[in-house]
Order: structure tokens, then C-alpha cells, then sequence
């Protein structure tokens, strides 16, 4: 990795100096044991920050969508003959791009206002469930040496398979290469087990409907309406969330089990052949919600329904913005 | 000053006595993790736990709570209280962080200009057994940099510190005392004393993060533009992580919620992260980006709440840093306006 570190730092300072971009998004060492951070870069000299590890776990594509839109924004108030592009790059695994060609489909940004720098992913580090492997005691250290982490917790020292505290979107990953790259740095990362990718759906869909709604109910009621899975979504970009709206008002704001059900339902529904499995919503999550279930049941759906995986190329069309004449439309007259 | 000495086996049991006979809300393992909530039937409350996840200052002040009832009529509208008579409540297992953010919150919600009735109706009828951190839960801890003490009783009723062998219960206030009877009849010695002495002590050389929290309120009265505030916020995914599992963040919304003539008036929980918050009904939001409301949260748990209260509206208990999904760790935040 530390090879990766080193080419990610110079390419990021060439980048900055040649201002071939206004600002670098990455990641840098967080300040608890075994986390990385989203990080800007402005200043050649701060790529020294960058590290790309298992411990980066945020889809920073969001944060591409947020700095053109807030510059787009700022750039209304200029004479247009004035007004100036700004350039963001982006360090970028898999799900990362895929999100990227997700905006470019959707006309968020264009190809030339992006600069997207490749690397090969291996899956990160589920933190919430490095915690309960670590007994559920304080990490105050931490290391990872090859393919086991090793941990100081309160209560002694543990050795922890890294495979083991993978997230469950990194373990069948089918993209954990970039789609798309203006720059790779590191060679190809092997293949995770995408041919076990819909398993876990497979076995939730042969549930009676009974069991799946208890499921969902149980999950929808640890929900606190932080909306952090809303806000770390590269896809939830809209400028006011229906849940924020107010005439009329979509949705309660109070702890009915209902009102929570109601903007978990539409978030899941509005990203129907949008979701790119990135985990970000799972992994900042306070409370543990099992989203991933009920978004990898949708995926599931649209690729059998439209053979599409969002994001997977810039070619594509998103399924819901196209009509096909032998589009499936039997779960509409017959569900 | 009461005091008594219990054998480690025998706390369970005196919180289920305790449960028998009133509403005690209680650390329980749900799932992956540590929460307060009522105790219900089967629920078997933690009595060894770093901290739970979510603050007990949900019980006096939660997420949402309905203000008042309303009906629309052929005589106009008629009115009715909020929510249902609350009754009698024991909260266990509280950390003194936490019991410390009641304190804090009284200064707020119980003050001589303004009374909250819905939260002192709730905090009046509940007592506080507190379970003093013999060993600091977590490196993210720092509740020595905020006035506070992992081996503190401030804003408890009883004190329960584990001495190895027994807990030594101390019963602070009248409130507490009322509690005595489950607690049997086995007095403290000077003994007990002196080893909580020593424990409270080893307790606070645990604390291993340090902030210069009181230093900066000098700094942050006459910083209020700076190119700092530029730097702090770009991360930040504006959820609500941080303000809804803080134990001190109080900022609240009032919403009407009305349906065929049938409405409630609730109070929800606001966060200085969320775009909306102090959004006006004109549309104009006087802090219009994340670096407004970033500055926000910092000015009003290190500046405004001394101006008000001469209290840091901080007690130190680590969750923010530690549920952050990006890291944005308020120990270096404070730590690096002292060098402003």
C-alpha cells in the first residue's frame, strides 16, 4: 500500500501544481485508531496527506457533486463572459466512479469538471463491525499487518482477520476497479465473489411476507432521522429532501414508526436503478439500520427487470430515463 | 451523607426490585448496541458497559413529544394537554458525564426567566443512580477538560462506584435516600471511603485526551470571522450523528401536525447541522452554509452557554467524536482554535 500512498501524493501534486484541478478530494489518517477521513487539498505541498487503505470508506462522489454545485451556485452572482470552471479530482475506487458516471448520466456535472483518479479497492473496513469483533471494547490502537488487523482494546490484544471485517457491499463486489479514470495508480485488484452477490437477497425474497415486513419494521424502528445515510449518499442530491419540504408536508417529523417508514421508503424507491452498493449510508449509520437489504433487493430487481447496473457505464442509460419496447411491465398489470 | 456497601451479584437484583415498582429506564444491549430505554419485561439491564449509545437525556428531553391537542369544533377549537401524566422514574446506570449534562440542562430548560414544564415535570419525578467510570470507557473521553470527573456525583442521586469486590452506593440527595431500602443495610467504613479515593484518582490519570476547552472562549469572542471557520466544515455530511446522540445539544422545532380538523403541536429535536435549521418562513436562512452552522455548534458550546450559563455546554463523553461518520473530532477542533 505504501507504494500507492507515494504515486497518489505525487500525482495529486503534479495535479495541484499544473492546476490541471482546483481542489483534490481525498483521504487522509483519521484521529481515531483505524480510520481515514475525507480530505481537500488545495495546497500542492498537503498531498503529502493522502493515503488510500482499507480504512477510506466514504463514497467521495458526493463530495464532487457538492463542491461543483456550491461553486455553480457562487458563479451566479459573476458576469458570465467571467465565469470560471472549477475543477475537482477525485481519488476514486469502484463505487466511487460508478457514482461519478451516475451524475454524469443524470447531467450533474460534465466529463471535463471532474478528474478522476483510479485506484484498485480490496473492500474497507466495516467499523461498526470491527467493534462488535473486537469484543465491543474502546479500540486504542491499531495496526493492520498484511491481512489481519490487529487491535488494543481495554481488554487485551486481539488478531482480527482483515476478510472478516470487510463490509458486506466490499465482500461481492462486482466494480472494485474503476469504471472510468482519467489516471490508475496501483495495478488491478483481484475480483471479490460477485457470483454471491444477490445470495443474502435470494434467501430474504423466500421469507414469508409476514417475516420480511417484521424485518423491516424491526430495522425502520432503531431509525433516529439523523439522515446521515441521506446526506452520505452521492445519489440523494436534491436541493430539498421531500422530508424537508413544507407545503404541503410529505411526511411527519415526530417518531411515529410510520412518518420514519415513509422517508425510509422513499429514499430506498428513489434509488431504483441508482444505487451503486457503495455502503456509505450503512456505514455512517449511528443506529445499524440494515439498509443494504432493501437497496440490494431493488438493485436485484432492476437488473432482472432491465439488465442494469447503475453506474456500471457511461454508454447506459438509467433504466427508469428510457423507455425499451420489450420492457417488462408485468409487475405493473400483474404484481 | 448515606452510604452503603452491596456485594457486585446483588446490583441486578436490586434494579429488578427497583423495576418492580416503578419505571427505571436502563443501559440494555439491543442488538449491536448499548441503549437506554425502558426497561420491559426480558430486558436485562448492563451493569458492566463502556457507555450507551444514545444520551439519557432522551428520557427528560426526547426526540419528539407532543405540546398540546387539538380539535377543531362548531365552537371554535378546543384544547388538551400533551403528552400523558408521566409518573415516578428511576434512571440507572447513568455515567457522570451524563448525569453532568442534567445539570447543564437544568440552567437551560430550569431557569428563573423561563421553565420548561414539560422537561421538569420529567426530570422532578426521576432519580438518578449513577455508575462512576472506574476505568475511563474510552480514549475518546475527556470529561476532565470540561469540569467534569469520570468518579463525580454532580447531578446525581446516588452514586454507585465499583471497588472491585462491592459497589460502594453513596446516596447524594433526599431524592436518592428514598432509594436506600433496596439497598440493604450494610454501612460504609472509612475504608470504603478511601478506596473510592484512590479508584477516583487512578479513574482521572485514565483520562488520556486533554482539550483546552476553557481556554478558548477568549478566543472565540473575538473570532467570529476568521479563515478557521473555512476550514472545518468541508467534510461535514450535515447529518444529525453528532447533535442527536450529544447529551447536552437542546435545540429543538415546534411543527403542527393536523389531520381532519384533529391537530398536536409537537416539539422534535433540531440540529445545527441540518441545511434547514434556523431557516426562516421567508425562505432566507441567516447561516447559509455548513461553515455558519459548524461555527454555530463550536460558539454555542464554548462561548454563547459561558455567556449564559458560565458553563461549557460540553461533558467530555466522546460520542461525537466516536459515531462521527467522517471524523470530524471536536477535540481537535477546540484544540486548534487555541492557537488561533
Amino acid at each position: 500500500m505504501e507504494n500507492i500512498d507515494k504515486k497518489l501524493r505525487e500525482e495529486a501534486k503534479r495535479l495541484l501544481e499544473e492546476k490541471k484541478v482546483g481542489v483534490l478530494v481525498g483521504y487522509e489518517t483519521g484521529t481515531l485508531p483505524l480510520t481515514a477521513t475525507p480530505c481537500f487539498i488545495t495546497n500542492p505541498e498537503d498531498a503529502e496527506k493522502l493515503v488510500w487503505n482499507a480504512f477510506c470508506t466514504q463514497n467521495l462522489a458526493k463530495f464532487v457533486h457538492d463542491l461543483i454545485s456550491q461553486h455553480r451556485e457562487s458563479q451566479k452572482r459573476v458576469k458570465p463572459e467571467d465565469r470560471k470552471k472549477k475543477i475537482v479530482g477525485v481519488v476514486a475506487r469502484g463505487c466511487t466512479t460508478r457514482s461519478i458516471v451516475l451524475h454524469l448520466q443524470e447531467r450533474q456535472y460534465g466529463r471535463d469538471e471532474v478528474v478522476i483518479i483510479g485506484v484498485p479497492c480490496t473492500g474497507y473496513v466495516d467499523g461498526k463491525r470491527l467493534s462488535v469483533l473486537a469484543g465491543g471494547d474502546d479500540i486504542r490502537e491499531g495496526s493492520l499487518e498484511g491481512d489481519q488487523l490487529l487491535v488494543k482494546t481495554t481488554a487485551g490484544e486481539k488478531r482480527i482477520p482483515l476478510q472478516d471485517a470487510l463490509a458486506g457491499n466490499c465482500l461481492t463486489c462486482r466494480f472494485n476497479n474503476p469504471v472510468l479514470s482519467d489516471l490508475m495508480i496501483g495495478a488491478q485488484a483481484p475480483p471479490m465473489k460477485p457470483e454471491q452477490e444477490y445470495t443474502e437477497i435470494e434467501a430474504f425474497e423466500n421469507l414469508p411476507t409476514a417475516e420480511r415486513w417484521a424485518y423491516f419494521t424491526k430495522e425502520m424502528n432503531k431509525c433516529i432521522r439523523c439522515y446521515a445515510c441521506r446526506q452520505a449518499c452521492p445519489s440523494c442530491y436534491c436541493n430539498t429532501c421531500f422530508v424537508e419540504q413544507s407545503q404541503p408536508q410529505w411526511v411527519g417529523l415526530g417518531e411515529d414508526a410510520t412518518d420514519t417508514q415513509v422517508f425510509q421508503l422513499m429514499r430506498l424507491f428513489h434509488m431504483v436503478g441508482r444505487c451503486v452498493d457503495c455502503g456509505s449510508c450503512v456505514s455512517v449509520c449511528p443506529m445499524g439500520v440494515d439498509l443494504r437489504k432493501f437497496l440490494k433487493k431493488i438493485d436485484k430487481d432492476v437488473f432482472e427487470l432491465f439488465e442494469n447496473r447503475a453506474g456500471s457505464s457511461l454508454e447506459d442509460t438509467p433504466p427508469l430515463s428510457i423507455f425499451k419496447e420489450h420492457d417488462k411491465e408485468d409487475f405493473i398489470f400483474n404484481p | 451523607m448515606e452510604k452503603r456497601l452491596i456485594k457486585k451479584e446483588a446490583l441486578t437484583g436490586i434494579i429488578g426490585k427497583i423495576a418492580a415498582d416503578t419505571t427505571v429506564c436502563a443501559p440494555v444491549k439491543v442488538e449491536d448496541n448499548v441503549l437506554f430505554k425502558v426497561l420491559e419485561k426480558g430486558d436485562e439491564p448492563l451493569v458492566t458497559f463502556a457507555n450507551s449509545k444514545n444520551a439519557p437525556k432522551n428520557f427528560f428531553f426526547p426526540r419528539s413529544e407532543v405540546m398540546l391537542r387539538y380539535t377543531r369544533t362548531t365552537k371554535g377549537m378546543e384544547f388538551s394537554g400533551g403528552e400523558k401524566e408521566v409518573g415516578e422514574a428511576v434512571l440507572f446506570g447513568v455515567r457522570p458525564c451524563d448525569t453532568r449534562s442534567f445539570v447543564l440542562l437544568d440552567m437551560l430548560f430550569d431557569q428563573e426567566k423561563y421553565k420548561d414544564p414539560y422537561y421538569i415535570d420529567k426530570r422532578q419525578k426521576t432519580t438518578i443512580v449513577s455508575l462512576a467510570c472506574a476505568h475511563p470507557p474510552y480514549a475518546a473521553c475527556f470529561c476532565t477538560s470540561v469540569d467534569g470527573h469520570p468518579v463525580s456525583s454532580a447531578g446525581a442521586d446516588v452514586l454507585l462506584v465499583d471497588l472491585g469486590d462491592q459497589y460502594l452506593a453513596e446516596f447524594v440527595t433526599a431524592k436518592g435516600e428514598k432509594l436506600l431500602k433496596y439497598f440493604g443495610d450494610a454501612k460504609a467504613d472509612t475504608a470504603a471511603d478511601e478506596k473510592k479515593e484512590a479508584i477516583a484518582a487512578q479513574a482521572e490519570q485514565e483520562i488520556k485526551s486533554h482539550i483546552p476547552a476553557k481556554a478558548i472562549k477568549p478566543i472565540l469572542d473575538v473570532n467570529f470571522e476568521h479563515p478557521f471557520w473555512n476550514t472545518i466544515y468541508q467534510k461535514c455530511l450535515a447529518c444529525g450523528t453528532c447533535t442527536f446522540l450529544c447529551p447536552t445539544c437542546h435545540c429543538f422545532d415546534i411543527n403542527d401536525e393536523m389531520k381532519d380538523g384533529d391537530g398536536r403541536r409537537l416539539r422534535n429535536w433540531d440540529s445545527c447541522m441540518f441545511p434547514m435549521f434556523t431557516k426562516e418562513t421567508s425562505g432566507h436562512n441567516p447561516r447559509t452554509s455548513q461553515k455558519e452552522r459548524w461555527r454555530q455548534r463550536a460558539m454555542h458550546k464554548f462561548k454563547y452557554y459561558v455567556d449564559n450559563f458560565n458553563a461549557i455546554a460540553c461533558v467530555g463523553c466522546g460520542r461525537c467524536v466516536k459515531y462521527c461518520p467522517v471524523n470530524t473530532d471536536i477535540r481537535k477542533i477546540v484544540a486548534d482554535i487555541s492557537k488561533l
